[in-house]
C-alpha cells in the first residue's frame, strides 16, 4: 500500500506508455473479460459444429450483421440505464411506437429524415415520462415501465388496428435516406454495423470520459453518496431514460425499413434480450458496475448464440432454455471473476 | 446575541451556533443549543445515542433547518438551507457509509460531482488523478493508485479518503460522524492520525462519537449532550475521560 514517492515523480516512460495500453485494455474488458473469451469459444463452437460450417457462411454473417445491431443499439441504453441503476422494460413498446409515429408522418408526406427525428423524439418523450413516473413517483422502475409498456402497447394496438403498414407506396426504394440507415458500405458492410458501432463509441466515451459517466455510475452505486456530493440524481436517471426511449425510436424506424413493413409486434422479447445481454456483459443488476464494451460484447454473444442453435437445428422452443441457461452461467462466470480479481489486488 | 462581531476573543470563532431549538412534531430535539467551534479546534461532542448530537450536526451541515436560533460562520449570521450551500460555506461532513461510492476508483470518488474538466465536460483525468495523490499524501494517506476501487480498500483507509476529499475543496470545518465506529483498534488510530493532520492543516474539526477512548486523545475540547441539551462545555485540561463518562450517563438536571 506504501508507495515511495520519489519513483513516482521519476515515472519512466516505458512505464507509462504500458501504463496506457493496460488502461486502453481496461476499457475493452473491464467487467467483461468473462464475456469476450465466451464469446471467442462460441464462435469456434459454432464455426466446428454447425452443419457445413454454415456459420462462417458469408450469407449467414451478412445476415448476422443486419439483425444484431438491432437488439444492440438497444441494448446499449438498457445497459447504460442498468448502470444509473435502474431498468426499462418499455423498450419492447417504445421500439414499434415510434416505428408507426414515422409511417404514420411519411403517410401525410412529411420528409423521412425528419420522420425520423420526430420518431427519436417520440421515443425520448416516452423515455422521460418513464423517468419522471419512477424518480417523481418513487417507485421501482421496473414496475414504473412494466406499466407504461403495456399501456402504450394497448394504445399502439388500438390505434394502428395491428394491420402491417407497407413503406414502399410512400418512400421510393433505394433513396439516400435508405442508404445511410441500412445501405451496404462497399456492397459488404451493412450500415447498421457502423450505426451499432457509432452508438457504442459515442455512448463509451460519455461513459467512461465524460463528467456525465461518473454521475451515472456514482448514481448506481451509492445514490446517497452521489446526492451529497451535489450530483442530481434524479436527473442524471431521467437522462438515462431519455437516451434508452432515443435509441429505441431509432432503432424502430431503422427496423422497419429493413423489413419493408410496419408491424405492432416489432421488437417483441426485446425488453428482456437487452437486459440479459447487458447481464451478460458484466452489468450489475444493482448498478454502479458495467461497461459499454462488455454492453457490446454481451449484445453480440446473445444474437450468436441465437443464430448458431438455429444453424444447429436445435428446436425453435428449445433455443429459449439455452439463452436462459447461457444467461446464468454468464453472470456466475462474471461474478466469480470479480472475486478473483479483488482477490489478486 | 449580536454582540458576536465585537466581542473579542482571544482565539477566532469559525462556527458559532445560538440558541438552536429543533421539533420533530412534539420531540424537542434540541432544547437551545450554545455551540461553538474555534479556529484549528478539535471539538469532541459526545453523548449518548438520542441525545441530539447528530441532529445538531444536521443543522449546521444544512440537511436540517433549526426552528428557532441563529448561525454564525466566521462572523457573519448565515442561513444554511441546503448541504450545497453549507459545502460552498466550507463546512464538509463526513457520514459513514454514505460518503463513497464503492464500485468506483478513488479519483473519481474525491472528484464525485466536482469533476475538474477540460472541454465539453471531459474529465481531466491526469489531474483528478494528480490531485487525488496531493490529497491523499496531505493527511499521511499513501495509497497504490488513484485508479483502486474503494471497495478494496480497508475501513480506515475509505475514511481516509472521504476527508482528503474535504481536505482537498478547502473545508474549513470538517464534521466527522462516529468515524471510527466498526474499524479494527489498527484502522481507528488511522484515523485518529488523519485527524491531528487536519488539525495541523488549520481545519476545525467536530469529532462525533461514543467513544470516549478515541476522542479524548485527539480533542481539545468536549461538548456534551444530554436529551437536547448542552450540559457541558469543557476543555480537556479540566476534565478526565472518567468525568465525561459520568456526564454522558447522569440524567439531566433542571435547576
Amino acid at each position: 500500500m506504501v508507495t515511495n514517492k520519489k519513483d513516482k515523480e521519476k515515472m519512466p516512460s516505458g512505464v507509462a506508455v504500458a501504463g496506457r495500453a493496460k488502461k486502453l485494455l481496461n476499457l475493452f474488458s473491464y467487467q467483461a473479460v468473462g464475456t469476450l473469451l465466451v464469446f471467442l469459444a462460441l464462435i469456434l463452437v459454432f464455426i466446428f459444429f454447425t452443419p457445413h460450417h454454415l456459420f462462417v457462411d458469408p450469407r449467414n454473417i451478412k445476415a448476422l450483421a443486419k439483425l444484431t445491431p438491432d437488439l444492440g443499439i438497444v441494448a446499449l441504453g438498457v445497459g447504460m440505464l442498468m448502470i444509473s441503476g435502474e431498468f426499462d422494460l418499455s423498450v419492447s413498446t417504445v421500439l414499434p411506437f415510434s416505428s408507426y409515429i414515422f409511417v404514420l408522418l411519411l403517410r401525410a408526406g412529411i420528409n423521412p429524415v425528419f420522420s425520423l427525428f420526430m420518431a427519436m423524439g417520440v421515443g425520448a418523450l416516452l423515455g422521460l415520462l418513464n423517468g419522471l413516473i419512477t424518480v417523481k413517483g418513487h417507485i421501482p422502475s421496473f414496475i414504473a415501465t412494466l406499466g407504461t409498456m403495456m399501456f402504450w402497447r394497448g394504445v399502439l394496438y388500438v390505434h394502428s388496428r395491428m394491420w402491417p403498414i407497407g413503406i414502399r407506396a410512400y418512400f421510393p426504394a433505394g433513396s439516400s435516406f435508405e442508404h445511410v440507415l441500412i445501405g451496404e458500405i462497399g456492397g459488404v458492410v451493412p450500415a447498421q454495423v457502423i450505426w451499432f458501432v457509432v452508438f457504442a463509441l459515442i455512448l463509451g466515451v460519455v461513459l467512461h470520459f465524460h463528467k456525465f459517466g461518473n454521475w451515472v455510475y456514482a448514481t448506481g452505486d451509492n445514490k446517497e453518496a452521489a446526492r451529497a456530493m451535489g450530483i442530481n440524481t434524479d436527473r442524471v436517471k431521467t437522462i438515462c431514460f431519455m437516451i434508452v426511449g432515443t435509441l429505441s425510436g431509432f432503432v424502430g424506424v431503422m427496423q422497419l425499413l429493413r423489413l419493408g413493413s410496419f408491424a405492432a409486434t416489432q421488437g417483441l422479447g426485446f425488453e428482456l434480450k437487452a437486459i440479459a445481454a447487458s447481464v451478460v456483459g458484466g452489468t450489475s443488476l444493482m448498478g454502479g458496475i458495467g461497461s459499454i464494451a462488455g454492453i457490446f460484447w454481451g449484445a453480440l454473444t446473445i444474437q450468436i448464440l441465437e443464430n448458431g442453435l438455429i444453424l444447429m437445428r436445435v428446436p425453435v422452443f428449445g433455443i429459449s432454455a439455452f439463452i436462459g441457461l447461457a444467461v446464468i452461467l454468464f453472470v456466475v462466470l462474471n461474478t466469480y471473476m470479480r472475486r478473483r480479481m479483488m482477490m489478486m489486488r | 446575541m449580536s454582540s458576536f462581531s465585537t466581542d473579542g476573543k482571544s482565539e477566532k470563532s469559525l462556527v458559532k451556533m445560538v440558541s438552536i431549538e429543533k421539533w420533530f412534531g412534539k420531540v424537542h430535539a434540541l432544547e437551545g443549543i450554545d455551540f461553538e467551534v474555534r479556529c484549528s479546534e478539535v471539538v469532541g461532542l459526545v453523548g449518548d445515542n438520542g441525545a441530539g448530537k447528530s441532529t445538531l450536526i444536521k443543522v449546521l451541515s444544512g440537511y436540517h433547518l433549526a426552528d428557532k436560533g441563529e448561525i454564525y460562520f466566521e462572523g457573519k449570521k448565515v442561513n444554511i438551507a441546503s448541504s450545497l450551500h453549507a459545502r460552498k460555506l466550507g463546512i464538509e461532513t463526513v457520514y459513514q457509509e454514505q460518503a463513497l461510492a464503492p464500485n468506483l476508483s478513488i479519483s473519481r470518488n474525491i472528484f464525485m460531482g466536482r469533476e475538474p474538466v477540460r472541454s465539453l465536460g471531459f474529465m481531466d483525468k491526469k489531474s483528478m488523478d494528480r490531485e487525488s495523490m496531493k490529497a491523499l499524501q496531505s493527511i499521511g494517506l499513501h495509497l497504490r493508485s488513484p485508479d483502486a476501487l474503494i471497495t478494496m480498500l480497508s475501513g480506515g483507509e475509505r475514511q481516509g479518503v472521504a476527508i482528503a476529499r474535504a481536505l482537498h475543496f478547502k473545508a474549513k470545518l470538517v464534521i466527522l460522524d462516529e468515524p471510527t465506529i466498526a474499524l479494527s483498534v489498527r484502522e481507528a488510530r488511522q484515523v485518529l492520525e488523519f485527524i491531528k493532520q487536519l488539525k495541523r492543516e488549520g481545519i476545525s474539526v467536530i469529532f462525533i462519537t461514543h467513544n470516549l477512548y478515541h476522542v479524548f486523545p485527539s480533542a481539545d475540547r468536549f461538548v456534551v449532550l444530554t436529551r437536547g441539551e448542552k450540559i457541558a462545555d469543557i476543555q480537556k485540561k479540566d476534565t478526565s475521560i472518567d468525568d465525561l463518562f459520568e456526564l454522558i450517563v447522569k440524567p439531566p438536571s433542571h435547576n
